[in-house]
């Protein structure tokens, strides 16, 4: 909690960042200008292999989000899942992604797209799923 | 060695230990000497502890109302055995899933009617699966059991045909009337065909197999009981260690069943003919989708669907083309012949394939997973002996799960 208004903080100062805050407790990613920052948690947790979960994500971004895409794979297999998520939104700059399921253990990696201003920023993050 | 081990061991508990290790011996086919166990590093540990603890829970289905009703259970024995199920009155689901061989029938392809163009798996364990079919063509054990019945390769009847004996025959109308409260007479040949399925997959459920020496060692593993571990053979734990590190085999064939549960590329051949390709997982999300007993379905018992998320999300890919489903590997010592079209014959055939695994029959944009392991004999040999750990003692399935002293009795 305290880490996210520090973290949203520096970044306003930096460039003017999205005057909003990301929920606690899930995964925090930005951008490189600071613009936009994401943070998302998966339902049920921790994330599992063979096991079909969903996302709640949660954006904050100076212009209003337009869409956002949810998708994941396998950088080092050059795989991605075998399910396609449905993205539903749950809220102001909330969105639920459902239907994700990672077949394999290892290296995964989470890729968002958000759509602003008529353009998509993509956003990764990567994870180790045992 | 009886003899050396014994007397290693603490004298109140010797003559105990030899009875055990004696046991062990002559249960199991010779995979090697047991004493000592292998420096497996952490993340090793951590990767065998993921192919358990076994038996995983046993949930029931919520798309089958009866799934777990052992009247349902017994309902679906009966017609699990039945031929007249079938257009020559001869062919039954026991033809091909047969007790002896695991609930599968030890041919390279399965023969009904006439002949189908791929294996039969074993039943054993099935109730944990995802998909059914090698490619997945069905999303709930009870949809894929009514499949069977109108392929004419197999059983080959009009779904009629079974609501009709459903009705008529005094004792399954009795059973079905007391699985599901009501007239099988009263209701739609689609809905018959449903019900069907349900009992033959409550019954499907009572197949499970019980712990193998690889659980033991795994158990001994957890809580951390070294001399326990160490009864497990050596090579095996040599093999244990090439499954789940060099031989990347537990990147698909992983958890407690040895299967991720979803589809892979292997690089087996899937002509039929010349010219002729069996499209594999592609052609199975084609005909889920298209299936009246889908878990999309009103023959979905769960109020929310909850079960059809898996269907509602599957993505259509060209890599589909030749993928099969990731078979598990418990037992797999005894249900030969391998492959979606059993066109391996043994283990060693397997373990062939992937070691001099010919990499451009894999999709060019393929998995990169697999590449040719080139193992030597002694490679082989270990992984072969892993394998054989994963064969369960006599008497092979959980007895107690199963309904057929129910099934004996008559109705009423
Ligand atoms: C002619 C032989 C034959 C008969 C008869 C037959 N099966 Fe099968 N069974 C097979 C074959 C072959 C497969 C693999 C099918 C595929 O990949 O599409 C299979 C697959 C299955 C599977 C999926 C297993 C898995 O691991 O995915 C189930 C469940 C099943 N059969 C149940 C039944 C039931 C119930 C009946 C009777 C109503 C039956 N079978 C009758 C040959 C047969
Ligand atoms: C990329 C995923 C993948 C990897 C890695 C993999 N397998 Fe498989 N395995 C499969 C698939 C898919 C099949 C079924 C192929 C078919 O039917 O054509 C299979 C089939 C098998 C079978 C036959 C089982 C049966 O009932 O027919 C055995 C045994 C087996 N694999 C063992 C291994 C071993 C040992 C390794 C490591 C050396 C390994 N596999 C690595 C996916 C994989
Ligand atoms: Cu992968």
């Amino acid at each position: 909690m305290k880490r996210t208004a520090l973290l949203l903080a520096a970044m306003a100062a930096a460039a003017g960042a999205p005057a909003c805050e990301l929920p606690p407790g899930g995964q925090q990613i930005a951008n490189r200008d600071g613009t936009l920052a994401l943070s998302y948690r998966p339902d049920p947790a921790p994330l599992a292999i063979d096991r079909p979960f969903s996302l709640l994500v949660h954006v904050c971004s100076r212009a209003p989000v337009e869409s956002l895409t949810v998708d994941a794979h396998m950088p080092e297999h050059r795989h991605g899942m075998n399910y396609k998520p449905g993205i539903a939104p749950v809220g102001v700059g909330a969105w639920r992604a459902s239907g994700l399921l990672l077949h394999m253990p290892g290296k995964w990696e989470f890729l968002f797209g958000v759509r602003v201003n008529g353009k998509t920023e993509r956003l990764a993050h990567a994870v180790l799923v045992r | 060695m009886n003899a050396t081990r014994a007397r290693r061991l603490a004298p109140l508990l010797a003559s105990l230990a030899a009875l055990a290790v004696a046991v062990s011996c002559a249960a199991a086919p010779a995979v090697g000497d047991a004493g000592r166990l292998l420096d497996f590093s952490d993340a090793e540990r951590q990767a065998i502890l993921a192919h358990g603890p076994w038996p995983p829970p046993l949930v029931p289905d919520p798309s089958n109302r009866v799934s777990g009703n052992p009247e349902a259970a017994a309902l679906g024995q009966r017609l699990f055995f039945d031929g007249r199920l079938s257009a020559n009155g001869r062919v039954a689901c026991v033809s091909c899933h047969a007790p002896p061989a695991l609930f599968a029938d030890r041919r390279k392809v399965s023969i009904g009617l006439s002949a189908v163009d791929r294996n039969a798996p074993s039943l054993v364990n099935v109730r944990f699966a995802r998909w059914f079919g090698w490619d997945g063509g069905s999303d709930s054990l009870w949809a894929h059991s009514i499949r069977p019945l109108t392929d004419p390769r197999e059983h080959g009847i009009a779904l009629e045909q079974v609501a009709t004996l459903l009705a008529t025959d005094p004792d399954l109308s009795c059973r079905y009337q007391k699985v599901f409260g009501r007239d099988a007479a009263g209701v739609s040949t689609e809905t018959a065909s449903a019900d069907a399925g349900k009992a033959l997959a409550a019954f499907q459920e009572t197949l499970v197999s019980i712990p193998t020496r690889f659980d033991a060692f795994r158990a001994a593993l957890e809580r951390g009981d070294g001399a326990a571990a160490a009864r497990y053979p050596e090579n095996a734990q040599r093999g244990l260690r090439m499954f789940v590190g060099k031989g990347n085999c537990s990147t698909c064939h992983v958890g407690p069943l040895f299967s991720n549960r979803e589809f892979a590329d292997t690089g087996i051949p899937f002509f039929l003919a010349p010219g002729i390709v069996d499209p594999g997982r592609y052609g199975g999300i084609v005909r889920v989708r298209q299936d009246a007993f889908n878990q999309l379905g009103r023959h979905n018992d769960d109020p929310v669907r909850a079960p059809g998320t898996a269907t509602r999300h599957v993505d259509l890919q060209q890599k589909n083309f030749g993928e099969w489903k990731v078979p598990g590997l418990r037992n797999v010592a005894l249900t030969a012949p391998y492959m979606h079209n059993g066109s391996l014959a043994t283990l060693r055939e397997v373990l062939g394939h992937y070691s001099e695994l010919d990499e451009d029959r894999l999709h060019a944009d393929g998995e990169k997973i697999l590449r040719p392991l080139r193992l030597g004999e002694a490679e082989i040999g270990d992984l072969l002996a892993f394998l054989d750990t994963l064969t369960s003692p006599p008497p092979g399935l959980m007895m107690d799960l199963l309904p057929t002293a129910r099934a004996r009795e008559p109705c009423r």
